[in-house]
């Protein structure tokens, strides 16, 4: 079977960099993108079974990429990411259908387990 | 509002109160310590643990949290000074002073760590990397910590480069520069020029230019020469730390010191070359980050240098280093313009040779007269001869493996052999390896399977990482400095001392200890890879045992791994390539490393702090000074509260309960003993009133003994009124102080203990007795012995003795008090027994035998 892939979307370098590294040594294949309009580009040509993004992004907001996402790909499970993690943002995240979401810094081993399920492992 | 009106608001508030508060008031202000001590080293644990791989951060994160810390280091300043009457408001400028430093770096300022402009390498260790750059400070290190030889000199700063920008007007045309230099190279080619020109034709500070010459003329006086010779090179921040900058900055050979400055703006200059600015821009690097020390080393007339690998990054063999070498300097082996001899060596002693491929050498480069080099031939006789001789390849492989062991990285070395065959390390830097397993990252089951496993799951990880070394238990204070560099420390407790030791670590167990508390920063810090609360570390182990620890998996293997660590040491850090990390880990440095250790040492005081967590270690230290001090003085602010405890046996004490020590059902004046609810207090009446312990049978004083007592003073310690008259205990839940007074001598006991472990102290003095000197300093050796034996830290002057213990967990601390009541029951005439020396053995023996069912 062809190893998962997962791609980032975050506007701060070093978080697609470090999710990256981290998911490449589970076996997993990592694309990231620091901005969501090429990345929903990418989408679009490609199926990914995860995509991480962040919720606020100078660009697109990370609501309007979940949305996006839901709508041309239901099958991807979409995690949100976000440094300014309020009940409201979540509670909006999930009616969207995000299926999960981490408030940063985010331990990775939690994320990991959490792609992990996703996935159905 | 600045930090200093608000100090002075806060200090007319506090005189504008008449009386001092209550002691119930300055207990809670005593506990608001605990509590922020506590969450201070959580926030710095925390911090720590983000730069360990586990976590996602980003700014925000780095911007809130040092938000937090600030605010409570501030007010842990402020919460001491409250209890102790205001007798630390020097603690505000130390905390303004690195506050400051703090948030330059998170404004992007270029930052400098303090005002020195030039420091002598004799002065410098790893801590001085703000000012002198990481290679400088790796030098200074190897040289005063690792005690190897490298060149003699001394280092320009960042602060006298800082100075030099400011002075020539080249800060500002950094900063207002407003061009996208990666994607505009015509830009940057134009904008690297105009600064090199600045800087070439830049006036040096007088200050600067002054110390320089102050040192040069220190060195002619030193060697009695005329002219002196040096190595000018690059020491960026940053450089040689996970980015190699190798060759990205220029150094020079052989300069004459009258032309030191001159070849010092050549060096800053270098630092805006279009290579060296690219190759930042491309890692992603912001100009506030760049700051540039240089180092002037003096000259070494080598016979030989050369490089050493300590693993083979090309073939990825991972048993084998390598050494290059050729005859006079070693740049030809750095640049790779002509062959060179090779050594594929053992990474074990005895560090047999592998292969050794020697060369042709026809010319060599030495250092000309009068400055600069110059390429000569070698003479005929050593053309074909190998550089290096058996021994010297010994030798230079133990030291390579010495600094691998010590720096947990691969190294990449720069050495000369002088023409007195002594060995110079020139530079040690990280060399990054790939290693040659098949899958992209090996298997751990692989590895250590069939290992013996010595324990594994127990005690919490501090710092996680693996090590495989030479175990060395720590029994003293003594022995933390003998601990060999390279070694497995296994220690009894954590203590802010251990951290003395943490350096020459290669991981550290223990038995007892918190993983928030002083050490485990500083272990966080130095990536020591490190498990406290064990229980059973130094009952398993013994010094010279080969062990493995495995921090990240939680499991000490017996033996060495070798592939384990050889695993861990190649463990790619990509995490330390991005500028948040490096932020982090910068602000982490004026804020984790611990400089005050000893409260004994002279340099424990405000003015001494450098970091944060300086302060709050001093604030502790303080507050608990404090308390101890205040509980002593109490019964002047007992007009009123005061109730007597009803026991079994005739001891008359007076309680004051300022919350949660009694039981509330407790009424009237006398309370009975089963309603005490303080924590400490029922573990210590539990020793206390033990049958067998109190003995009740007054002991028959001979007459010189009671001679002698009649016409003894008591010491200026003990001899104000309120502490003679009376047995008073202030209690709550969680602490007690109690004042003591049994036939003639007198005890202070002070004890904290709760849930958290950080916050738990017992504090115990003796003084005092009927009898003559000798026969009290008998039982002052008998209390010290037996407190000695249940971990306490003593301290014994004469018939005084002092003991004091930390942080033990709740369980282990009752089982302290108890021991503490028994010993104050079986001591109160003691000394009038202890007639002979022998005597101290026999009542150890036979307190022992008495107190054991107690404490088991």
């Amino acid at each position: 079977m062809a190893s998962p892939k997962i791609m980032v979307i975050d506007d701060e370098n070093i978080v697609g960099k470090m999710l990256k590294v981290s998911f490449q040594r589970e076996g997993y294949t990592v694309e990231t993108f620091l901005h969501a309009e090429p990345a929903l580009q990418r989408l679009s040509e490609e199926k990914f079974d995860i995509v991480i993004t962040d919720l606020k992004m100078k660009d697109i907001d990370g609501m309007e990429v979940l949305k996006r996402i839901k709508k041309e790909s239901p099958d991807t499970k979409v995690i949100m990411i976000t440094a300014f993690a309020s009940m409201d943002t979540s509670i909006e995240a999930f009616r969207e259908k995000a299926d999960d979401f981490f408030p940063k810094p985010i331990k990775i081993d939690e994320l990991k387990s959490r792609v992990k399920k996703l996935l159905g492992d | 509002m600045g930090a200093f009106e608000r100090i002075r608001d806060k200090l007319t508030f506090w005189r504008s109160k008449k009386d001092p508060s209550s002691f119930a008031v300055l207990f809670d202000r005593f506990q608001t310590v605990l509590k922020r001590n506590n969450e201070i080293l959580e926030i710095m644990a925390d911090m720590g643990d983000k730069l360990g791989g586990d976590y996602v951060f980003d700014r925000q994160y780095i911007i809130d949290i040092t938000h937090r810390l600030n605010d409570q280091v501030y007010k842990i300043i402020y919460d001491l000074n409250m209890l102790s009457s205001q007798k630390y408001v020097d603690l505000y400028h130390a905390y303004e002073r690195i506050h400051s430093q703090i948030q330059a770096e998170l404004e992007g300022k270029i930052a400098y760590a303090d005002e020195r402009l030039v420091i002598d390498f004799e002065d410098i260790t790893q801590d001085d990397i703000a000012s002198v750059g990481n290679k400088n400070a790796s030098l200074g290190e190897i040289k005063n910590v690792l005690k190897l030889s490298t060149p003699d000199g001394f280092v320009l700063t960042t602060k006298a480069f800082y100075d030099f920008l400011v002075q020539n007007g080249i800060d500002e045309l950094l900063e207002n520069m407003n061009i996208d230099l990666e994607r505009d190279g015509s830009a940057l080619e134009a904008l690297s020029r105009e600064v090199r020109d600045k800087i070439l034709n830049g006036n040096i500070p007088a200050q600067v230019a002054r110390e320089v010459r102050n040192h040069v003329s220190a060195f002619r006086s030193k060697f009695k020469k005329e002219k002196i010779f040096f190595a000018v090179r690059s020491s960026a921040i940053e450089e040689d730390a996970e980015h190699s900058f190798a060759g990205q900055y220029e150094s020079f050979l052989n300069v004459p010191d009258d032309k030191l400055l001159e070849y010092y703006k050549k060096v800053i200059a270098s630092t805006y070359s279009v290579r060296a600015w690219g190759y930042r821009l491309q890692k992603g690097f912001y100009e506030h980050e760049i700051s540039m020390a240089v180092g002037c080393q003096l000259m070494v007339k080598p016979r030989c240098s050369g490089v050493l690998y300590t693993m083979d990054p090309i073939s990825g063999e991972n048993d084998t280093m390598v050494m290059s070498a050729t005859w006079g300097l070693g740049v030809p082996v750095v640049s790779g313009e002509t062959p060179v001899d090779r050594y594929h060596v053992s990474r074990d002693a005895p560090y047999v040779v592998k292969h050794m491929n020697v060369v042709h050498k026809s010319e060599m480069l030495v250092a000309k007269e009068g400055g600069g080099t110059e390429t000569i031939e070698v003479p005929e006789d050593l053309q074909h001869k190998p550089c290096l001789t058996s021994d010297e390849i010994n030798h230079l492989a133990h030291v390579a493996m010495l600094l691998e062991r010590y720096y947990k990285r691969p190294q990449d070395i720069e050495w000369a052999i002088d023409e007195e065959g002594e060995l110079i390390i020139l530079q040690s830097r990280p060399l990054k390896v790939q290693l040659g397993y098949s899958g992209e990252f090996c298997m751990l089951p692989d590895i250590t399977k069939g290992q013996g496993i010595i324990f594994e799951g127990r005690g919490d990880v501090v710092q996680r990482g693996v090590a495989c070394g030479t175990a060395f238990v720590i029994r003293s204070d003594e022995d933390i400095e003998k601990v060999p560099f390279g070694s497995i420390v296994i220690a009894r407790h954590t203590s802010p001392k251990l951290t003395k030791a943490i350096r020459k670590a290669l991981a550290i167990l223990t038995d007892i200890g918190s993983p928030t508390g002083h050490m485990a920063t500083v272990a966080r810090e130095f990536r020591v890879p490190t498990i406290v609360n064990t229980g059973i570390a130094t009952r398993l182990i013994r010094t010279g045992e080969e062990i493995t620890v495995d921090a990240t998996q939680n499991i000490v293997y017996a033996g060495k791994l070798k592939e384990l660590c050889l695993y861990e040491l190649t463990q790619d850090e990509v995490f330390e390539e991005s500028y948040e990390y490096r932020l982090l880990r910068r602000i982490l440095r004026k804020v984790a490393p611990l400089n005050l250790v000893d409260p004994h040492d002279e340099k424990f005081k405000p003015k001494g702090c450098q970091t944060y967590h300086d302060i709050v270690r001093f604030v502790h230290e303080k507050a608990v000074d404090e308390l101890i001090h205040i509980g002593e003085k109490s019964s002047k602010w007992l007009s009123s509260g005061l109730r007597r405890l009803d026991l079994d046996i005739p001891l008359g004490v007076s309680v004051l309960d300022i919350g949660g020590g009694v039981d509330e059902s407790a009424e009237g004046n006398l309370i009975d003993a089963n309603l005490v609810r303080s924590i400490p207090m029922k573990a210590f009446l539990k020793g206390l009133c033990h049958e067998g312990l109190w003995g009740s049978e007054p002991v028959s004083v001979d007459l010189g003994s009671f001679m002698s007592s009649l016409t003894r003073t008591f010491s200026t310690s003990v001899a104000t009124p309120e502490q003679v008259g009376k047995n008073l205990v202030v209690l709550s839940k969680e602490y007690m102080n109690m004042s003591l007074r049994l036939g003639y001598h007198f005890n202070i006991i002070d004890v904290y203990i709760s849930e958290n472990v950080n916050d738990n102290y017992a504090y115990f003095r003796f003084l005092g007795g009927v009898t003559e000197i000798t026969r009290r300093s008998r039982r002052a050796r008998f209390i010290a012995n037996i407190l000695e034996q249940h971990d306490f830290r003593v301290e014994i002057r004469g018939d005084l003795v002092i003991g004091r213990l930390k942080k033990l967990s709740k369980k282990e601390m009752e089982k302290r008090v108890i021991l503490l009541g028994g010993l104050v029951a079986y001591t109160r005439q003691l000394d009038v027994l202890m007639k002979h020396d022998e005597h101290v053995n026999h009542y150890e023996e036979e307190f022992k035998k008495r107190i054991g069912e107690l404490l088991n």
